[in-house]
């Protein structure tokens, strides 16, 4: 490959059953198409793997990957993309998680990990730059993330940056999510579940090496700009800085958009119990950073018996008002112990509403009354160990539900449940849940910035005039970002050019804002067909019935979000198909070759 | 957090008339109502044009809170102001005449008779938008007079009613524009006539 900035242009293939390990070469027309993270590992999943494959499959493939911005003086730099095919949707999903551990691959030497097969005997991939090895895990097996974090720093030393999988992964829970540094999670779409269906354990590394960057003058004089920006900035130095994500609790409730009782409700009576002012007054211990972020949304927590990190906003939702317990002590408490577990916060949450609205009702023999932080406690154990009714609500809400024959009770799309945002309070929002390639997740267009924070505009939020192309513009936008890999709060200041400059500066390609635009069209497009192979049809861009009906009261009392009609406009927007399929002809127009016999 | 149909009101009046005016342009310009330890503030982005009920966001004047986040960007401003004067009521705008004059001037002394004699003058200050140095000094500046000029960006007013510190933004852009034109003729060659009475 002719000289490279950015990109490390290598790649760790790992075949756990065979236990070899070696380094490859990445195209360099891969790397520029799909730029790295969601996009490269979206790519390689899309080559290796049959859509039909089962996710638990020793065939799947789960690849770690980082992006040519990693590990430079870039904000949130850190960040890392783990991306397969999921045991929860069935499609192919990608999870991004911050903390540290991104940086240190990249400075490893490589832009990926390509783990193919499955380990005998559980194991841990140990990198120390140019040094690989698999290691046996036995001890560490069972334990939970806190532990083994812990155990494999002290054993390798502390430099060592480690993702694992708590006993959820082990059991292939699946929503088991992969845990990082300080509680940082790849926390959506069970891939936590792939990797210990590969009996993988944990990954743990340290690199020595600088990222080359192609003008590092260029990019001095855009951090600083940056550096003015990100102050100025509201939403990140003020909100976010002093309160962390949990400063939307009051926000989205007087909004009417808090999901409350199941989604039964759109407003918690008790919401300030579990705000970002009551956090702060009651556990607030300290801000924590990811590497290389001026922002430090994480608290550091403390309850008066246990401590931890958190709890994020999404968390408080669908551990607090979803489960309508008003304590954020005890919502705290459970967000360590889905932590440890390795279990996805938001998964867990809306999977347990589910069942407390069907013990409600009498359709499960099981008594999980609403409030009841205790039962939860006692839930979350039983998920993780796959034991009891824990066993049938590891297979999620949607899994869950059809069981008993109340689907509409599963608040979920294509699988993925909800994120804590009603969407019947932003009709945006409601287009961007419907059409992700996740599934019910607000990050691939978080449509509430223009609709509620008023960044970098506000819309109306009852209209559905001009949704459907902001929210093709921001999946696009933000399947860029997560292949850069950045923290997606940077999109709260930075536009397009900012992040084209940034590329450029690193790299010493010439993007454009069209051609990170382009490259987020093209990664996006490339989902959504392996997406459709997998059986994912686009009769699934819908919401859950529940949601299509209206509120009784508070803000969002009677709107209904008029889908059907967002969504025609949103395929003709994407240049798709009426029903939803991308066209032969868009496909090779963004570069990407159609399969066999697509029309 | 609703905000009370006459605050409400009140804002949106005010609002609108600065929009008519060309005070404010699209989503630019700020309101806010204080009542006892909140205040009423227009919402970050709104437009002041045509404000909707939730436009109007509720906050402390004594502490922060999490809906500082979808508040102005100035509400640290507002809220300074309401922290060391007695005011009830503040008003930015950025009207033209008097943004450009801040350019040239450290304060605006008006050269009509009624802008001078309600306003005496009008000190220039600077301050990123929304940054504590902007809060302090345009504070500092309305103890002591009836309106402040942020230079290239645009005035603060504040008064116990609203319609006061509506009647100062729009003596002040008077004040800033009868002075434009008097210099305009100046540099037509017309000699000024100085009032012997003022």
């Amino acid at each position: 490959m002719s000289e490279i900035f950015g990109w490390t242009g290598r790649a760790l293939l790992v075949d756990l059953s065979t236990g070899i390990t070696k380094r490859i070469e990445l195209e360099r027309e891969v790397l520029l198409k799909f730029m790295g993270g969601r996009g490269l590992g979206a790519k390689i999943v899309y080559d290796g793997v049959d859509p039909r494959t089962d996710p638990f499959h020793r065939d799947n493939i789960l690849v770690f990957a980082v992006g040519p911005l990693t590990a430079t003086k870039v904000y949130t730099s850190g960040r890392y993309c783990v991306v397969s095919k999921s045991p929860l949707t069935g499609g192919l999903f990608y999870s991004s998680s911050g903390g540290f551990f991104g940086a240190s691959l990249k400075k490893a030497g490589y832009d990926a990990i390509i783990i193919r097969g499955r380990a005998s005997d559980s194991v841990y991939l140990y990198i120390d730059d140019e040094e690989v090895k698999l290691e046996k895990a036995s001890h560490l097996w069972g334990k939970g993330t806190k532990e083994v974090r812990e155990i494999l720093k002290r054993d390798l030393g502390r430099e060592f940056r480690v993702v694992c999988i708590g006993p959820a992964g082990e059991n292939l829970v699946r929503y088991a999510c992969i845990v990082n540094d300080i509680s940082n999670a790849a926390g959506r779409g069970g891939l936590g579940a792939v990797m210990g269906s590969k009996n993988l354990k944990a990954i743990a590394v340290r690199g020595s090496r600088k990222v080359r960057v192609a003008d590092p003058d260029a990019l001095n004089d855009l951090m600083e700009k940056a550096k003015i920006r990100v102050i100025w900035n509201p939403i990140l130095d003020k909100a976010l800085a002093y309160y962390g994500t949990s400063s939307l609790v009051n926000i989205i409730n007087e909004h009417g958009m808090l999901p409350t009782r199941n989604f039964q409700l759109g407003y918690f009576e008790e919401a300030d119990a579990i705000s970002g002012e009551t956090l702060r007054e009651r556990i607030f211990v300290k801000r924590a950073s990811c590497y290389n972020c001026p922002v430090a949304c994480k608290r550091i927590t403390r309850t008066k018996s246990m401590g931890g990190e958190g709890p994020e906003y999404e968390t408080i939702g669908s551990l607090g008002s979803m489960l309508m317990i008003g304590d954020i002590e005890k919502v705290a408490e459970i967000n360590y112990l889905c932590n440890d577990l390795g279990l996805d916060t938001i998964s867990t949450g809306v999977t347990i509403a589910c069942a407390m609205e069907l013990s409600e009702r009498g359709v499960i023999d099981e008594k999980i009354e609403w409030g009841d932080a205790e039962k939860v406690k006692e839930l979350v154990g039983k998920i993780a160990a796959r034991e009891g009714i824990g066993n049938e609500l590891a297979e999620g809400s949607k899994r869950f539900a059809e069981k008993y024959g109340m689907s509409e009770c599963a608040m979920h799309v294509k699988g993925l449940e909800l994120a804590m945002y009603d969407p019947r309070g932003a009709f945006g929002q409601a287009l961007s849940y419907a059409t992700s390639n996740r599934g019910g997740c607000h990050l691939n267009a978080y449509m509430i910035a223009v609709e509620v924070l008023g960044v970098p505009y506000l819309m109306d939020r009852f209209s559905p005039t001009g949704k459907p192309p902001i929210v093709v513009y921001l999946q696009n936008l933000a399947a860029a970002i997560d292949s850069m890999v950045l923290c997606k709060f940077m999109a709260f200041e930075f536009d397009d050019e900012m992040f084209a400059n940034f590329l450029s500066a690193v790299t010493g390609e010439n993007y454009t804002q069209e051609t990170v635009v382009k490259t987020g069209e093209r990664i996006w497009n490339l989902e959504r067909v392996f997406n459709i192979r997998a059986g994912i049809e686009p009769s699934q861009d819908t919401l859950p019935s529940r949601l299509l009906s209206p509120l009784q009261n508070g803000p969002c009392k009677g709107k209904v979000p008029p889908l059907r009609q967002m969504l025609q406009e949103y395929y003709y927007v994407r240049g798709w198909r009426e029903d939803g399929i991308p066209t032969a002809e868009k496909l090779k127009e963004l570069g990407i070759e159609p399969p066999e016999g697509w029309e | 957090m609703r905000v009370p149909e006459s605050v409400y009101k009140e804002l949106k009046e005010y609002c609108a008339r600065l929009a008519r005016r060309g005070y404010v342009t699209a989503h630019g310009g700020n309101a806010s109502i204080r009542s006892g330890n909140i205040m009423w503030i227009t919402r970050h982005a709104s437009s002041l044009e045509n404000l909707r009920p939730e436009d109007v966001i509720q906050v402390y004047i004594d502490k922060p809170s999490s809906f500082d986040a979808i508040a102005s960007t100035e509400t640290i401003v507002h809220r300074e102001i309401y922290r060391r004067t007695p005011n009830l009521a503040v008003l930015h705008a950025h009207p033209p005449h008097t943004v450009a004059m801040s350019f040239f001037v450290e304060e605006l002394i008006p050269p009509d008779s009624e802008g001078y004699y309600v306003l005496k003058r009008v000190p220039v200050v600077e301050g990123s938008p929304g940054s504590p140095e902007l809060a302090e000094n345009v504070a500092n500046a309305l103890k002591k007079y009836h309106a402040v000029i942020v230079r290239a960006h645009g005035v603060f007013a504040a008064a116990k009613f609203m319609d006061i510190a509506y009647q100062y933004i729009c003596m002040v852009e008077h004040s800033a524009k009868i002075l434009w034109l008097t210099e305009c003729l100046k540099i037509l060659g017309r000699e000024i006539i100085r009032p012997r009475v003022f």
